[in-house]
């Protein structure tokens, strides 16, 4: 299979660049299932992947796409899935396969104004958490990555298959329709100048060869051999031995829960990645993420020249949450302002328990439908900067 | 207390062959008509000369999953409640080149995963798919199953059964299946003949078998536990093709028809057209 990369400078939406970045990953196995504002990545999986032998289905339902994805993976394709909104909450469904048996894979969430149906066409970000602790049953951490703009979008996209693929999961690409429906300029940098991470496989031989290495719970670069390559591989949805044998005793079940969390929070150092901007003087930051990050810079930028000490802070990496980044934020500034498009304060009560008292944090929240404006969050910085 | 060793040496030799000695003996219970179905499957594979190497177990959730998983030598792929055909499509798709033999039951198949089992039909996904039919939810232990007869006492229909039960054969033909036939679990040999055509048609193959259940069925809809007393049931609510013929059709109602119910090999389906297709628009 040929590498199916186009280097080039293109004007595309976020949505196109997300399929773009996936092909350049190496994914050839796409499942879908119509959802606005995510269509265009569909669309343009279902062209683009025929062109560099991948296969592209559009399947029934959310829930089949997502199994569907999970199996290609475990057959040997690079795979991804692509929702929003009430689509999410399906993939949900089928996510907990995947974060159970181990299998790399990505699943991209377009936000949109919700809940429910909410407002197809329009951006929100209510999923922040729904992301991270939707699968039932607890028991196991989560990566999500939230870009600002088409090119992240596809920087970000090849970056989750690299993650899944190290640390052997699904993980999350959390956009939004802002970033989705935005044409901007995209550069596709040549092949060789791509980091892209291969699947791992066994150096050791069936017969000793753990497919779920539940006694090294921190072990990341596992292997994953695939069906048909002579491990006799054991996928299923109960609590697993390393064999991946059905087991109902406790000790079982501890195992299996602490390895599916603590491969990803024993290396939390691998997973933090953030932008700031003028945090070293600030007296005062501003936070947001994926789309909204925007207007929020622009505010932060506004009130650096109406001489007022302003900073910014984004999680990329937005789970798991960069704990530790957040607290030398809140150790410069003396207030917090979270702007994101969810009344409820998602992001913001995220930020207030890393920020350890450390800062004030106050929230600038909106139900979605237009992102925040650049003036809107620069009032309310004037309002409460100090 | 045997060792594994002694016990591979006593065992059913297909056993010895194909399943993993130390996921034996399974967990179905005693009178169980499952083991009879997996020993009509492995005969089939035996005959057939699939190997551990090309062939895939896959399972839903259910009896006929939860007893089966993890015992094929090869590789198992067990799905969620309901997804087995949608695990497959994936599954086939990355490897158009494997065998996948799916063991899903009537809850599974017919009311959980109804929409995903009207779809590989439609697609005519090219897997072999056993449907165990044992009338009744046996794993949660005696609820109504979309195939319980009209009148059963479930746990969940303690005062009868009000709904018709779904004929997931026709409900397969109609959408598209290249194979489709239903056999009584004792029914061995046209089991056998009618599992290797299966496994040998492009395009996807279902295969109802109607197995007793004495735990569930038996205990609940029957109220006996003996196996034979279900499987008596069973026979006497079933007619072949033929038979079938020369009834009225209120004749039928509440009976099991026997048989192919069709066979069309010549219809393609998804894995083959998207290779013909792949070849055509590839610029790799």
């Amino acid at each position: 299979m040929g590498s199916g990369i186009n280097p080039g400078k293109y004007f595309v939406q976020g949505d196109e660049a997300i399929a773009e970045g996936a092909i350049a990953a190496g994914c050839r196995f796409f499942a879908g299932y119509p959802i606005t504002p995510s269509s265009e990545t569909s669309e343009t999986m279902a062209r683009r992947l025929p062109e560099v032998g991948g296969i592209c289905l559009q399947m029934e339902d959310e829930l089949a796409s997502i199994h569907a994805v999970g199996a290609a993976s475990v057959g040997g394709l690079k795979a991804m899935t692509i929702s929003s909104g009430p689509g999410i909450s399906l993939k949900l469904e089928g996510l907990g396969w995947g974060i159970k048996n181990e299998i790399p894979y990505v699943v991209v969430d377009i936000q949109r104004a919700g809940p429910s149906n909410g407002v197809a066409t329009r951006v929100g970000q209510g999923d922040f958490y729904t992301v991270r602790y939707g699968s039932a049953g607890g028991n196991c951490s989560l990566i999500a990555l939230s870009p600002k703009s088409t090119q992240e979008a596809f920087d970000l996209t090849i970056e989750c298959f690299n993650l899944s693929e190290i640390f052997r999961c699904p993980v999350f690409l959390l956009s939004d329709e802002t970033v989705g429906h935005t044409r901007e300029l995209l550069i596709i940098p040549e092949e060789s100048k791509l980091n892209t991470v291969q699947r791992i496989k066994p150096t050791l031989p069936p017969e000793k060869f753990l497919m779920y290495p539940l006694d090294t719970p921190g072990v990341i670069h596992y292997p994953f051999p695939n069906i048909g390559e002579g491990y006799g591989i054991c996928v299923s949805p109960y609590t697993h031995n390393s064999k991946g044998y059905a087991s109902t005793a406790q000790d079982i079940q501890e195992k299996m829960a602490r390895r599916l969390f603590l491969k990803i929070s024993e290396n939390l150092d691998k997973l933090v990645r953030v932008e700031t901007q003028k945090m070293e003087d600030a007296a005062f930051a501003v936070i947001a993420y994926g789309g909204n990050a925007r207007p929020a810079i622009a505010a932060a930028d506004m009130a650096r020249e109406n001489g007022m000490r302003v900073g910014f802070f984004r999680p990329i990496i937005v789970w798991p949450f960069p704990d530790g980044e957040v607290l030398k934020v809140a150790e410069k500034a003396n207030r917090l302002l979270v702007c994101e498009l969810n009344v409820d304060g998602q992001l913001s009560r995220e930020v207030a328990r890393a920020a350890r008292g450390k800062a004030e944090v106050f929230h600038l929240g909106s139900g979605g439908v237009e992102p925040h404006l650049p003036a809107q969050i620069f009032n309310e910085i004037r309002r409460l900067y100090k | 207390m045997n060792t594994v060793g002694e016990t591979t040496k006593t065992i059913h030799p297909l056993v010895a062959k194909y399943l993993r000695p130390e996921r034996m003996p399974h967990m179905a219970c005693p009178g169980c008509g499952i083991g009879q179905v997996v020993h009509s499957v492995l005969l089939a594979i035996d005959e057939l000369g699939l190997t551990p190497q090309d062939t895939v177990w896959v399972q839903g959730v259910g009896c006929s999953s939860r007893i089966t998983y993890s015992t094929w030598i090869g590789d198992n792929v067990d799905a969620h409640h309901g997804r087995i055909f949608a695990v497959a499509t994936g599954l086939k798709m990355a490897r158009p080149d494997m065998n996948f033999i799916l063991f899903t039951g009537d809850g599974d198949c017919g009311a959980i995963g109804g929409n995903h089992f009207i779809h590989a039909c439609r697609r005519n996904l090219d897997v072999t798919a056993i449907l165990f039919n044992n009338g009744i939810y046996g794993m949660t232990g005696g609820q109504v199953a979309p195939t319980s007869p009209v009148g059963a006492l479930t746990t969940t229909t303690p005062y009868g059964n009000l709904e018709d039960p779904f004929d997931m054969c026709q409900m397969a033909v109609a959408a598209g299946a290249s194979y489709v036939a239903r056999w009584m679990v004792t029914d061995f040999k046209p089991l056998v003949s009618s599992i290797k055509k299966g496994i040998q048609t492009k395009g996807l193959a279902f295969i109802e078998v109607l197995l007793q259940c004495p735990t569930n069925f038996g205990r609940y809809v029957l109220k006996t536990s003996a196996p034979q007393e279900v499987l008596k049931w069973i026979k006497e609510h079933c007619l072949s093709m033929k038979q079938a013929e020369k009834l009225p059709q209120e004749k039928l109602a509440g009976k099991y028809l026997l048989g192919e119910f069709i066979y069309r090999p010549e219809r393609t389906g998804i894995v083959e057209r998207y290779q013909e297709f792949l070849q055509k628009h590839r610029k790799e």
